[in-house]
């Protein structure tokens, strides 16, 4: 109907223009056969499938939420740039960011906001614990596949469409309590770790698993995030006694915190595990004192070629290597393009199946440390493991564990 | 365990040196004006980007920079009093609370829109420099810090005391129309005080530069505790506002030492839940009320 609609259209406008009757037969027709051509174009080119990107692009996590975002676009293009997916007639992947504003009543808003507005196939997000047990609730309610890099635990429990392709918060305190016995044979370690779920699922994971690891505990400490002056907290882990900090942060705290150990003049190894530890802003921010301290990360730009092929593109567009939550990020776009190329089709439930079901061990969806993806029952990646990593001349190298490690462990 | 002890003062006392600069600022707001100046803590951000772009594109140290924080907030305060808060003075409280809480959130996020939510910090030769005089240590930049908040303190107590300005202003917030009647302009006086109030910001801004990284939302952390030793303090005294800010920096230091470091803060309630009821108008009934 539309199309002889539009045919008619054609033979009208020409009919005008020129009043010729043989001309305006032929170029009719043809006018009508290029509409047609037309329209079957940008029918496909239409067709694009919405996946949702949740991170907070303002408030207190900000400056990691923009870099997300930055990296969930260059993933969906490089998607699209290979052609979309191709069961679905080469659809492109269409990114809608939603802002959760590093606040946990946004999140479920928004969240909610996303999902009814804008029927996503799958989303990502939302790069704090805090915020990504919330989103997850909500899409689980929502029946819509979450991936996420966030580490805590209870993301795997009682959960059905959510899926954590990266390493676990218990896994990363295994990793760090392994990388303390790298510095020394008798490790005493103060733990300080901000109260929010980020930072006491990683540090009961550090507490739960020192004894079996050989790791002495020696002060286990919560504070509240937004430290003012980080020198109270620092005279106290003076008076501990240890030879391993294990601070467990974002980024503004751990400012204070190295530059309070600088003040302090305390001789300490310091392991700062994933967060906000292991993105450019850390250098940027502490400068040299930065060179040498260990972290653990569920992602690495040094990892694989893959890695490094994104980290440089990346790079070259931001100016900053690609931070692990980032780069976990471009990982699961494209785990959630394979699901959808499996699924032929944008149905919520359906790219759940197909997620449940992937199975991949190269590409970019396999760009992850160990280089396979497979979902237990739980929604956790049982392939995942996290890698030691050490600031080296303001880049970040994988050091551990050894079949990982891409350079050399610098001893101070 | 005493030297722990002694340090934690210390390090209380530093921090609280700068929690002075943010609450002298508020509680003479609101001894002269009647106000409460919500966005103070977004003046400290502002005096903190002044400073490090200084520092950044002129390399002028951020201690130094003050000379420049110092004036430029006090011109905003006198526009600031002059545009807005006039304004909205005969309206009553609401009015006032929505405005300068408005000013809070519009700061805020005109900052992240141009300085974007990254962190900015400024490494001065002695960012994480300390001396020490036997098991104890003092950051260079904290001290520095406290140092010049207290002669800024000092400063401002003579001005008040000492000159006919200052003097008027005191007149002012006791009685405004008694003051009025006495020949004193109040809009002069009220330009001044929030000009002050914010200088008073942008130098605490200038002084945490060295060792606390700038950000949009930076004033949040600090003007939560200038409010508590406002209160504490009793509205209005500036004198109060000191000792209070003072004490909740050790308050706070020695709460974390021994009671928890997710608890300093818990110390910091309770003084001012007894303060509240044992002496609601605060520890220091004084000139303003």
């Amino acid at each position: 109907m539309k199309k002889s609609k539009r045919e008619l259209g054609a033979k009208r406008l020409g009919a005008k223009r020129l009043g010729r009757r043989d001309f305006l037969v032929k170029s009719g027709a043809l006018a009508a056969g290029a509409v047609a051509a037309f329209n079957i174009r940008t029918a496909a080119a239409a067709d694009t499938v919405n996946i949702g990107g949740l991170y907070p692009v303002t408030g207190s996590f900000a400056q990691i939420g923009q870099g997300c975002v930055n990296a969930a676009k260059l993933a969906v293009q490089m998607v699209n740039d290979a052609g979309g997916i191709k069961s679905l007639g080469g659809a492109k992947l269409n990114l809608i960011v939603s802002d959760v504003q590093s606040d946990p009543t946004v999140t479920r808003t928004e969240t909610d906001r996303l999902i009814s507005g804008y029927k996503p196939a799958a989303i990502h997000g939302a790069f704090a614990s805090a915020l990504t047990l919330i989103a997850s609730e909500v899409a689980e309610r929502a029946k819509v596949p979450l991936l996420t890099g966030s580490s805590s635990d209870q993301l795997n429990k009682d959960r059905h469409f959510t899926f954590t392709p990266f390493s676990r918060a218990s896994q990363f305190a295994l990793a760090q309590l392994q990388m303390s016995k790298l510095v020394s044979d008798q490790p005493k370690v103060a733990v300080i770790f901000e109260n929010t779920a980020f930072g006491t699922s990683t540090s009961n994971g550090l507490r739960e698993q020192a004894p079996a690891q050989g790791v002495e505990i020696v002060l286990f400490e919560p504070y509240s995030a937004g430290l003012s002056d980080a020198s109270p907290l620092m005279n106290k882990v003076k008076a501990s006694g240890a030879n391993m900090l294990f601070p467990v942060s974002y980024l503004n705290d751990l400012i204070l915190i190295i530059r309070a150990i600088k003040q302090v003049d305390l001789k300490i190894a310091i392991n700062g595990g994933s967060g906000g530890f292991v993105i450019p802003d850390f250098y940027r921010n502490v400068g040299n004192t930065a060179e040498g301290l260990l972290g653990v990360a569920h992602w690495n730009h040094d990892i694989n070629d893959n890695a490094q092929r994104v980290n440089a593109a990346y790079q070259k567009q931001f100016g900053e290597f690609l931070f692990e939550y980032a780069g976990g990020l471009v990982a699961q776009t494209f785990m959630i393009a394979d699901a959808l190329e499996r699924a032929a089709s944008t149905e919520p439930q359906k790219v759940r199946d197909a997620l449940a079901a992937l199975d991949v061990s190269e590409g970019y969806a396999a760009m992850c440390p160990g280089g396979k993806v497979k979902f237990g029952p739980d929604g956790k990646n049982i392939y995942a493991h996290p890698v030691g990593v050490q600031w080296q001349h303001g880049d970040l190298a994988t050091v551990f564990p050894k079949e990982d490690a891409r350079a050399q462990l610098i001893k101070a | 365990m005493l030297e722990v002890l002694a340090q934690a003062v210390i390090n209380g006392l530093l921090i609280g040196g700068v929690y002075a600069l943010v609450s002298i600022g508020v509680t003479l707001i609101f001894g002269v004006v009647k106000i409460v100046n919500f966005a103070q803590g977004e003046f400290v951000m502002i005096g903190m980007y002044i400073s490090f772009f200084l520092a950044s594109s002129l390399g002028v140290d951020p201690v130094l920079s003050l000379l420049i924080s110092m004036p430029t907030l006090f011109a905003i305060g006198v526009l600031l009093q002059h545009f807005l808060i006039r304004r909205v003075l005969a309206l009553g409280d609401m009015p006032q609370i929505f405005l300068t809480f408005a000013l809070s959130l519009l700061l805020m996020n005109v900052a992240l829109l141009l300085f974007t939510a990254n962190y900015r910090t400024v490494q001065t030769a002695y960012s994480e420099m300390s001396f020490h005089i036997g098991p104890l240590y003092f950051a260079v930049a904290k001290l520095i810090a406290f140092v010049i908040a207290m002669l800024l303190s000092a400063i401002l107590y003579i001005f008040l005391h000492g000159t006919d300005l200052g003097k008027a202003m005191r007149a002012a917030a006791q009685n405004r129309e008694v003051a009025m009647l006495m020949g004193i302009n109040p809009d002069r006086v009220f330009s001044v005080a929030v000009g002050v109030a914010l200088a008073l910001a942008g130098a605490a801004g200038s002084l945490l530069m060295p060792f606390y990284p700038a950000y949009p939302l930076v004033g949040q952390v600090f003007v939560l505790m200038a409010f508590v030793a406002v209160v504490l303090g009793t509205l209005g005294n500036i004198t109060g506002a000191l000792i209070a800010s003072l004490m909740m920096g050790v308050a706070e230091s020695l709460g974390v030492q021994f009671v928890g470091a997710d608890s300093g803060l818990i110390v910091v309630f309770v003084m001012l839940l007894l303060t509240l009821a044992l002496r609601p108008n605060g520890l220091f009934g004084g000139w303003a009320r």
